[in-house]
């Protein structure tokens, strides 16, 4: 995960708190947005960023998993077409196995 | 409607192990970071060979020897599956080793950065010359120049200088520009001249494969991803202009066009306009490869056991012309993009650069064959995590033909098979963005298999961090349905306009008005234009009130293109150009060229004489003779002529030397006046006394009663055609004049002299031109003439100098022993110095007066 969306989550979190915060990946593969799902909840399996050996133990869906949840109207137009695209079983898999 | 079409693509690979080890940037920024890491021992047991390298099937694909389809019969992974029939040389390109485009980059270098170990650049320099495409670059004799021993080398590079590595032995480096400018650092010309050297090597190509004459483009588009200039102005550009100076494309201007990998696409988008609105007939789109990107996921490949297959520096370059009938058209009219406000989700991304098109086209996915977008290579891409680029991108096109239903979710993968195509560029960013397809899709559309293909390139531009917005570009290349519709048939037959200036005659301006009429009357495709003082006259007059306005009114005429040409006297050439005149000889009444007649050709006699005889030859073939008989009138030097001319013969130079019609190949009086060759070679001097005596005997020579007058003013890159009259030219040689430049204007003698000089010069020209003259010669013009130092690399400029005085105040400084040259800077006339006589040129200027 990018080094400098690992320091903005973990400012956010330590402003409002693991309770409060979830977070929505838009991968577009099961392999990365896994890799993303760790480091937010278990910390940076590379070793490379701020999030390196720090659990923030936050909660993360992709996209596809919280269809229900948004304006059809915007899904539509912003992303039914990569839905079509993407290996969604796969991604929701992997991506459900960092939420413990 | 007409459409522009793209008249040939060119590709060029480069072979680069060790620059990948040296300049590859992970490879830098792991070194900056972790200098003893063990990836250093393990990624040279990655390197392939350049017989792997040539042999592996993707790089196959690109050069043009296997179609793109035929790789997805071949069994992955590529790099065991070598192709048997695998050659260096490709339908479309070329393959290149490193040692050899080393060669190239210390042939490109106009700034003696690079330096290479003197064994080497030998043997590179004999490798280069045997080369079918960049042989004949004069540029390659610089490889003999400021050779290195290694022990120099050595200090170049503990001093910073770039090393040049080959098959781990340091062969030469590239030297910072600048003592501190980071914009002139040795990393940056290092990568600099790398694309430059391969963007020419790839020009090259396009003209050997294409037949394009470089003389003929008019306008040259570079669309890589580096940046030249200096700390002033970091990206002050035009790289497009210092490769077309490696091609000899002398008559072409160009400008650099960036997007990241889009630019490729726009580049060519704005190439098909300016061929569309006429501004430009012949525009080459060029872009070379990226030395930084060499070994970008070497890391991945080295832990996935692999072979490192990100070794190739990639580079190409397109024609787009005039539709022809044959060529591949660009749909102008069908041209996407993603604009500013277009949002940045892959929906709205691909909605604005390949839906929004299609639909003012009244087109769908369906009408599409198939569509060429980032063709990167999976195998490179999928270790690394990237996945399948191209494979991602149908993908998302298929489903934008769901999403505007134009087929069932089901119907899918369906689609993904109809349009796609695997992968095989280089992941050198521009490079695989669309352009991979052009010359394949050529192919396709002359075999009949392929009638319409879209062209998508994309870029990122959140890289450079001051937006983070995206880019992407596409258009539409069509199968050529047949001939180009013909000229609408109410414009009328174009003109040639001919001006002439009536002041200066010894008979008066009455005499050159009567001729002027004259060829009006007999030409009905020849419009004259008179420039002097008021006249009686039906022809078009410009009213100028002496000779001096006179000649400024035709030049500013001519250069604007109101004039094809001009006919004029007592007018000054500058050095290099020399008149070709055009006598009726008495013995038989046929037109023969004097050449030349006034002007000077060269300083140098041999020289000026073989030029003579170049532009004799291509005043002749404008004229409509394709293949002049050439006579070398029996003058002092003529045997010298007859030698060079014989020699620029053996090495393919295609001139048809005659024979005396006595004997031996020496032209005599009898020739003369018998007109025995088409084209007869003499001095200038002597070719103007004969050219008086064979227009005016029959006067007593007050009167020049015969004859086409002396002749246009010719010399290689000139850049106008002007007729020369002498004072004393009669109304029929007037007329004969103006028929004359008419006929110089409508057979292109420009584009003829520079094509006939680019003939010559691939057969040693310049070698002949080059020879020292004899001590004699040498003592007699030191007596009269200011030598120049020896040469040096001149940088810093000098402004201020009245532009009259420039050649003059040149020669000031050599006097000084101080190597200057003239040039014209921004804002005028400018002397260049090195920067160690810059204190002192200025001093001296300063004495002198010029300053």
């Amino acid at each position: 995960m990018d080094l400098e969306n690992q320091a903005r989550i973990k400012e956010l979190c330590e402003k409002y708190g693991n309770t409060e915060l979830v977070i929505l990946l838009g991968g577009a593969e099961a392999e990365a947005s896994g890799l993303a799902a760790e480091t937010v909840s278990s910390g940076d399996p590379t070793y490379a960023g701020p999030l390196a050996g720090v659990s923030l133990g936050l909660l993360a869906y992709h996209i596809v998993e919280v269809k229900d949840e948004i304006d059809p109207a915007v899904y539509e137009d912003q992303i039914a077409m990569m839905e079509m695209v993407l290996d969604v079983d796969a991604i929701i898999q992997e991506v459900a196995t960092y939420r413990g | 409607m007409k459409f522009p079409v793209l008249k040939g693509t060119t590709y060029a690979l480069i072979q680069a192990n060790d620059i990948l080890l040296h300049q590859g940037s992970t490879q830098t920024s792991e070194r900056k970071l972790n200098p003893e890491s063990e990836y250093f021992s393990e990624l040279p047991k990655h390197f392939r060979s350049f017989e792997q390298a040539v042999a592996y099937p993707p790089n196959q694909v690109f050069v043009g020897n296997i179609q793109p389809k035929i790789l997805d019969t071949i069994p992955r992974p590529w790099y065991e599956n070598a192709s048997k029939e695998a050659t260096r040389q490709g339908k479309h390109g070329e393959i290149m080793p490193q040692d050899e485009f080393i060669g190239l980059m210390k042939a490109v270098d106009v700034f003696d950065l690079v330096l290479l170990e003197e064994s080497f650049a030998q043997r590179i320099s004999a490798t280069l010359k045997a080369h079918p495409v960049v042989g004949a670059w004069p540029f390659l004799d610089k490889l003999s120049r400021i050779p290195a021993t290694p022990e120099s080398l050595d200090e170049q590079v503990k001093e910073g200088a770039e090393p040049l590595y080959h098959e781990g032995k340091l062969v030469g480096c590239v030297k910072k520009a600048h003592a501190f400018d980071e914009a002139l650092s040795a990393h940056v010309m290092f990568e600099n001249l790398a694309s430059k050297a391969s963007a020419a090597l790839s020009m090259a190509l396009l003209f050997a494969k294409t037949g394009l004459d470089p003389t003929l483009v008019d306008y040259i588009i570079e669309c890589s991803e580096e940046a030249c200039g200096d700390m002033n102005q970091r990206g002050g550009g035009n790289i497009a202009k210092a490769i077309g100076e490696v091609c000899g494309c002398i008559n072409a201007t160009g400008s650099d066009t960036r997007s990241f990998c889009a630019a490729p696409a726009h580049a060519l988008v704005q190439a098909a306009a300016l061929v569309k609105s006429g501004v430009y007939k012949n525009v080459v789109v060029v872009a070379g490869g990226s030395s930084a990107k060499l070994g970008m996921n070497a890391k991945d490949h080295v832990k996935k056991g692999m072979p490192v297959l990100e070794d190739m520096i990639g580079a190409f370059a397109a024609h787009i012309g005039e539709d022809d009938g044959t060529s591949p058209i660009i749909r102008t009219d069908i041209v996407g993009h993603h604009a500013i406000g277009s949002g940045a989700s892959p929906q709205n991304v691909t909605q604005a650069i390949v839906g929004d098109p299609l639909d003012r086209a009244g087109l769908g996915i369906a009408d599409i064959d198939t569509f060429s977008v980032e063709m990167q290579n999976p195998e490179i891409t999928e270790p690394a995590g990237a996945g399948d680029v191209p494979k991602a991108n149908y993908k998302m096109l298929a489903a934008l033909g769901v999403m505007r239903k134009e087929f069932e979710r089901g119907e899918l993968n369906a689609v993904v098979d109809r349009i796609a195509m695997p992968g095989f560029a280089p992941t050198q960013g521009h490079i695989p963005s669309g352009v991979p397809f052009l010359a394949h899709a050529a192919d396709l559309m002359a075999s009949g298999d392929l009638n319409r293909v879209m062209i998508i390139g994309k870029g990122s531009l959140f890289l450079g961090r001051l937006t983070n917005l995206f880019d992407g570009v596409s258009f539409i290349l069509e199968k050529n349905n047949g001939a180009p519709e013909p000229e609408e048939t109410t414009q009328k037959v174009k003109k040639t306009r001919i001006g002439i200036t009536l002041l200066g005659s010894e008979h008066g301006e009455a005499e050159i008005l009567k001729g002027a009429e004259i060829a009006s009357n007999a030409n009905a495709d020849i419009e004259v234009i008179v420039i002097g003082p008021a006249i009686k006259t039906n022809l078009t007059h410009i009213e100028a009130a002496d000779e001096k306005t006179s000649h400024a009114q035709m030049d500013a005429m001519l250069k604007s293109g109101a004039l094809d040409a001009a006919v004029t006297m007592h007018y000054n050439f500058p050095i290099g150009v020399s008149t070709v005149g055009r006598a009726i000889t008495p013995g038989r009444g046929t037109s023969m060229y004097v050449a030349n007649t006034t002007g000077t050709s060269d300083t140098q006699r041999t020289a000026a004489l073989i030029k003579n005889t170049i532009h004799g030859i291509a005043v002749a073939k404008a004229c409509g003779n394709p293949n002049p008989a050439v006579g070398v009138l029996n003058i002092d030097g003529a045997r010298a002529l007859e030698r060079a001319l014989q020699s620029l013969q053996a090495a393919g130079y295609d001139i048809n030397l005659t024979q005396s019609a006595r004997e031996g190949a020496t032209m005599r009086g009898n020739d003369l006046l018998q007109g025995t060759p088409d084209v007869m070679v003499m001095d200038s001097l002597t070719g103007n006394v004969i050219m008086k005596t064979l227009s005016a005997f029959t006067t007593g020579g007050s009167y020049e009663s015969i004859g086409d007058g002396y002749g246009p003013g010719v010399g290689q890159g000139y850049d106008r055609i002007i007729n020369i009259l002498s004072r004393a030219s009669g109304a029929p040689v007037v007329a004969g004049a103006i028929a004359y430049a008419a006929a110089c204007a409508k057979g292109q003698l420009l584009q003829k002299v520079n094509a006939e000089f680019a003939a010559a010069r691939k057969a040693g020209l310049d070698a002949l031109l080059t020879v020292e003259p004899s001590a004699t010669a040498q003592a007699s013009q030191a007596a009269e003439k200011i030598t120049a130092p020896k040469e040096k690399i001149v940088t810093e400029e000098i402004a201020g100098i009245e532009i009259l005085e420039l050649e003059d105040a040149v020669e000031a400084l050599w006097k000084k022993d101080i190597y200057a040259t003239s040039g014209m800077g921004c804002t005028g006339p400018i002397i260049l110095v090195a920067p160690e006589d810059l204190d002192a040129a200025q001093t001296c200027l300063k004495e002198a007066g010029y300053l």
